[in-house]
């Protein structure tokens, strides 16, 4: 029946023709030219190379994962409050379907956005710092570019994990505000559930959601508090990430639409 | 008319915890009427639309369109249907034909013409490049309807259509439904809680009141059989004369009323006019839907 895709399509119209979402993208720019313009006002002193400032501006990846739960917290809310949702589904495609084709919008607007954001960082550092020549970074290892992907790559897996759980928020609850508050809550209070409930501690405590975020501390091979490895957070995440999947994915196939 | 039901609903029921909402409702749909679906407020029309729909689950029994199953074979059970239920739901930020293009992409084969022509059926070429937050209700019921036909679904379905619409739309809308049923044998199915709209509007009206089906009624928009017998009154000076020389039917006012077929209106306007009796009248008396209705519904209490 019909091409999937289109729903993906229809989907994107929807975020890339909001006025919203393209203030998002300003936004990112203009603040990642803002702070190059401070740090090279800074280093006037102590020069840096454009590495060293594609690194020090990496910070503003949390832009990126703030955006991505606002828009993953309203995909599905939204048509609710529009009352747009019967629209969707009275049409012939099953509900998993549609719900499918929102989740891969959303991931196609945070790959999209991580790209914005790179390119971004990239060109604003290389512009203002063209010394390449970089104290900083170790020999090896793929030299600075694989580090800064590297390190993007363990951020980009924070943001998904954090983008879904909105995405089944605004799911189950029908309303972005709740999907955007407990994000930002995990976002940014899950140091301070750490050092409460540390593994060290308590030996439940390596499976909580906060505590596996952060991939890039077993970076070089390095083993977490209480034996934690790589291995054992990314099944942890996965693990998160399913039942997120499943129960938005249940709650929106049995949901009765009414008003 | 032998014709296979577009619309099967059978044994239907709806609960939701101890609360029964439909009550094992069966009623079969024919093809190529505009289908009329009345009831007092909570009286489960839009609940039994939204199952048919696929918008609620069923607690019991099953709804087919087109012979498909909207339980175990919703996608293709709703290719068939355009809908909208209750008001017209559009993407504000939009333009009218964003919201075209993003309706037709859920249905295959739809092309750039067929979207104009579905804008101009109802007239809406001219505002719709415009964004729909600044198309007034009309428009949007307007463009609602545009959608609902973009793919030519056998059934349409429309929840109490013209709430809030003015006379004039009300009137397009009724007018343009029956277009659509006549022309291309579209089956209309039509919810309202008003009835002497219904009456202008509908072929066929499904009467239900606390999620049972009380009634169905065909209504005939005046082209009835013309050997029927019916009720008529003949509005005359001397009404007590006139009976007293007829010897059948009541008086009523000034009127007298038989229940006679055509000929026999003619055969006693001729007799009473011969008898030297002023004749100023003669009109079929047809009570209103709106009189049956609340005779069946008992006044239509809720609940």
């Amino acid at each position: 029946m019909g091409d999937f895709l289109k729903l993906v399509q229809n989907e994107n119209m929807k975020i890339y023709r909001r006025l919203r979402t393209w203030i998002m993208f300003a936004i990112l720019v203009l603040l990642m030219m803002l702070f190059g313009v401070l740090f090279y006002m800074g280093s006037s002193s102590s020069p840096i190379g454009a590495w060293d400032a594609v690194d020090q501006l990496s910070f503003l990846y949390f832009l990126v994962s703030i955006f991505s739960v606002v828009v993953a917290a309203d995909i599905v809310a939204a048509e609710f409050t529009w009352g747009t949702i019967k629209l969707l589904l009275v049409r012939p495609w099953t509900r998993t379907k549609i719900l499918v084709s929102k989740l891969l919008a959303v991931l196609l607007f945070t790959l999209a956005m991580s790209a914005v954001y790179l390119l971004a960082n990239m060109a604003v550092s290389f512009l203002l710092f063209p010394d390449i020549q970089s104290g900083v970074f170790p020999k090896g290892s793929g030299g600075p570019l694989g580090y800064i992907m590297e390190d993007l790559l363990y951020n980009y897996i924070d943001l998904l994990v954090i983008t879904i759980f909105a995405f089944m928020v605004s799911t189950v609850f029908r309303t972005s505000g709740l999907a955007i508050g407990l994000s930002m809550f995990i976002l940014f209070a899950g140091n301070i559930f750490t050092m409460l409930f540390h593994p060290t501690r308590y030996a439940w405590a390596k499976y909580m959601l906060f505590v596996n975020m952060d991939l890039g501390q077993y970076r070089g091979g390095q083993v977490g508090p209480a034996g934690m490895t790589l291995g054992f957070s990314a099944a942890v995440l996965t693990g998160y990430v399913l039942a997120f999947l499943l129960i938005a994915w249940f709650v929106f196939k049995k949901r009765d639409v009414a008003a | 008319m032998v014709q296979e039901p577009v619309v099967r609903i059978q044994g239907v029921s709806k609960k939701i915890g101890s609360k029964t909402l439909i009550d094992n409702l069966t009623l079969d749909i024919p093809p190529g009427q505009v289908y009329g679906f009345l009831g007092p407020n909570g009286s489960g029309k839009t609940t039994t639309i939204r199952m048919m729909v696929g918008l609620m689950s069923i607690t019991q029994g099953d709804i087919l369109i087109q012979g498909s199953s909207i339980k175990s074979d919703f996608e293709r059970a709703v290719s068939h249907v355009g809908a909208i239920v209750e008001n017209p739901e559009m993407y504000k930020f939009l333009t009218g034909y964003q919201n075209m293009v993003h309706y037709a992409r859920m249905s295959p084969g739809i092309t750039r013409e067929r979207i104009m022509e579905a804008v101009e059926r109802v007239g809406m070429q001219h505002r719709i490049h415009d964004k729909v937050k600044t198309y007034s209700l009309g428009m949007r019921q307007r463009l609602g309807v545009a959608q609902a036909i973009l793919h030519r679904p056998k059934l349409l379905v429309l929840d109490e259509p013209t709430n809030g619409l003015d006379p004039q739309g009300i009137r397009e809308l009724r007018d343009y439904l029956r277009i659509l049923a006549k022309e291309e044998g579209t089956t209309v199915f039509v919810s309202s809680h008003l009835l002497s709209e219904m009456e202008l509007m509908c072929d066929t009206v499904a009467v239900i009141q606390q999620g049972r089906l009380i009634d169905v009624k065909e209504l005939n928009h005046g082209d009835a059989p013309a050997d029927g017998q019916r009720e008529t009154a003949f509005d005359v000076d001397h009404p007590a004369q006139a009976l007293e020389l007829i010897g059948a039917g009541r008086i009523e006012g000034s009127s007298l009323i038989v229940a006679v077929d055509r000929s026999a209106a003619a055969a006693i306007n001729a007799k009473l006019v011969m008898a030297g009796i002023s004749v100023y009248g003669i009109r079929v008396v047809t009570r209103s839907l709106e009189d049956q209705f609340l005779e069946m519904t008992g006044g239509g209490h809720i609940g």
